[in-house]
């Protein structure tokens, strides 16, 4: 029953993945692809370590997996972040791109 | 009188002091090159490029014949795994079976590297110290030796770093890069214990470093990471390094009479040098990491 | 024809690994160079676990996809080679 459990976490994580990456090469701009990146990088790699988690042996793998998490949720928006923030500041047609004319 | 001296007398008279070299870009200017010999006819490389299908026909061949030669040693090399490989001989059994006894490390990686084969190891590092040393050489601003274009663009570089305020990234930087830097620490202190050493933990270290100085700018990490620390830490490491396995090589490479206590295997004290060694490579990579990104942004440290 | 899971994801991993070697030197961008040449140095991680490495894998993650790169990248800012930087 366990493993079922944790199956079906990594498997919705892994669609999760596949999702973001189709968006990244779906979409063509910076900011859009910023959108799907960052989406794999939270919820899929939250879904697929609880899934482990649940595979989990004793408090201390577990307590290591939320260490994980707190690692990736950390630094991955500040990334995403700066890549925007480093595009805003670079790209001359900013403005015509993003608002429209 | 003059003119009739022939070159060589000219230059043997202007390094003896006699004779000053007077206007010597006109006379480079005027000089005539010599005429080349016909009998010695060297490729011209200009013209072998200029012509596209003859280019990308060599460039053809080269690769080609340099896969040949890869391919054809790869399939005379034994077979991976094979128990009569030249690869198992008795020094893998005497590792396997002795190792754990005679060096005292359960990460039997780290005992190989460093206590059986710490000499390389030895190399290794001063590889990498003699590699930021050439790039210190390289890029370490000098102010007698730099143009005003350079010194403009690093100006602009300071003002647009100052006039950026980076409050997210350094409110990341604040919270993650301690905890980067510990569990670079724990890599390297648990050495013998686990993966990891003092190359791995010591890169973690150096990007936990980065990291800080990225967000929070030179100026802060100056106020505990400068140039003396850095020339400190490397020239410090390097020679307790050097004077710990000294003793070994000296001694006839097992300690003979004074032994160091090999301790319990599996403690965190244990396994004689290898942990000092682990603590002086992870130190020696920090610095490292960190002196080529400072070096390549700033030209300082 | 029974292969083991493990094989058969090793296998996948060695051709992204030459796909990802092959893309780097033809590519023509520099910034891309370096961004595959990240994701080289990734799957090379993952093999050296498989490979019962952990030791290399570690170093492998940190070297070549951090530190590297950032070398890589303050190189070509430095000889003005990124886009939108300065003058090129």
């Amino acid at each position: 029953m366990r493993e079922i459990i944790a199956a079906v976490f990594i498997i919705a994580g892994m669609l999760v993945f596949v999702v973001a990456l189709l968006g990244i090469y779906r979409l063509k701009y910076v900011m859009n692809r910023i959108h799907a990146a960052a989406l794999g990088d939270t919820m899929g790699l939250g879904l697929v370590t609880i899934g482990l988690m649940i595979l989990g042996k004793d408090v201390f793998h577990i307590a290591k997996y939320i260490l994980i998490i707190l690692f990736f949720w950390m630094s991955s928006p500040i990334a995403s972040h700066m890549i925007g923030k480093v595009e805003m500041l670079t790209n001359k047609d900013y403005d015509e791109r993003v608002h429209g004319k | 009188m003059n003119e009739k001296k022939t070159f060589w007398q000219h230059l043997q008279a202007w390094v003896n002091g006699e004779e000053a070299m007077l206007h010597a870009d006109e006379y480079i200017k005027k000089r005539e090159l010599p005429r080349e010999r016909n009998w010695i006819r060297k490729p011209d490389f200009q013209r072998i490029k200029a012509n596209k299908g003859l280019y990308w026909f060599l460039c053809v061949l080269v690769s080609v014949v340099f896969i040949t030669i890869m391919l054809t040693v790869v399939a005379n090399l034994p077979t991976f795994g094979q128990p009569i490989n030249p690869a198992n001989n008795e020094v893998v059994e005497r590792y396997l079976e002795k190792g754990i006894e005679e060096t005292g490390a359960i990460n039997f990686v780290a005992g190989m590297i460093l206590d059986y084969r710490a000499f390389d190891t030895f190399g290794e590092s001063n590889v990498l110290f003699l590699a930021v040393i050439s790039v210190l050489i390289l890029l370490k601003r000098d102010k007698k030796n730099i143009d005003a274009r350079e010194d403009r663009e690093t100006e602009e570089d300071e003002r647009f770093d100052k006039s950026d305020h980076k409050s997210i990234l350094k409110i990341g930087a604040k919270y993650l890069s301690p905890v980067i830097i510990l569990y670079g620490i724990y890599v390297v202190l648990n050495g013998h214990l686990s993966p990891g050493g003092g190359f791995s933990g010591g890169s973690i270290i150096g990007a936990g470093l980065i990291l800080y100085a990225a967000a929070n700018g030179h100026e802060k990490m100056h106020r505990f990471f400068t140039f003396k620390t850095f020339t400190l830490i490397s020239v410090g490491c390097l020679l307790t390094y050097c004077g710990c396995k000294s003793y070994s090589f000296f001694t006839g490479a097992n300690h003979v009479g004074y032994e160091i206590p090999k301790g319990i295997p599996g403690n965190i004290l244990s396994a004689g040098f290898i942990l000092p060694l682990n603590i002086c490579v992870g130190l020696i990579v920090a610095c490292t990491m960190y002196g080529f990104y400072a070096l390549f942004t700033k030209g300082d440290m | 024809m029974s292969m083991e899971l493990s094989t058969i994801i090793q296998m996948v991993l060695v051709v992204f690994l030459i796909a990802s070697a092959i893309g780097v030197s033809i590519t023509r961008n520099l910034f891309l160079a370096v961004i595959v040449f990240m994701g080289y140095s990734s799957i090379m991680a993952i093999i050296w676990v498989f490979l019962e490495s952990p030791d290399l894998a570690i170093t492998e993650a940190a070297v070549g996809a951090g530190v590297d790169s950032v070398l890589f990248f303050l190189t070509l800012k430095k000889v003005h080679a990124l886009k939108g930087t300065r003058e090129g």
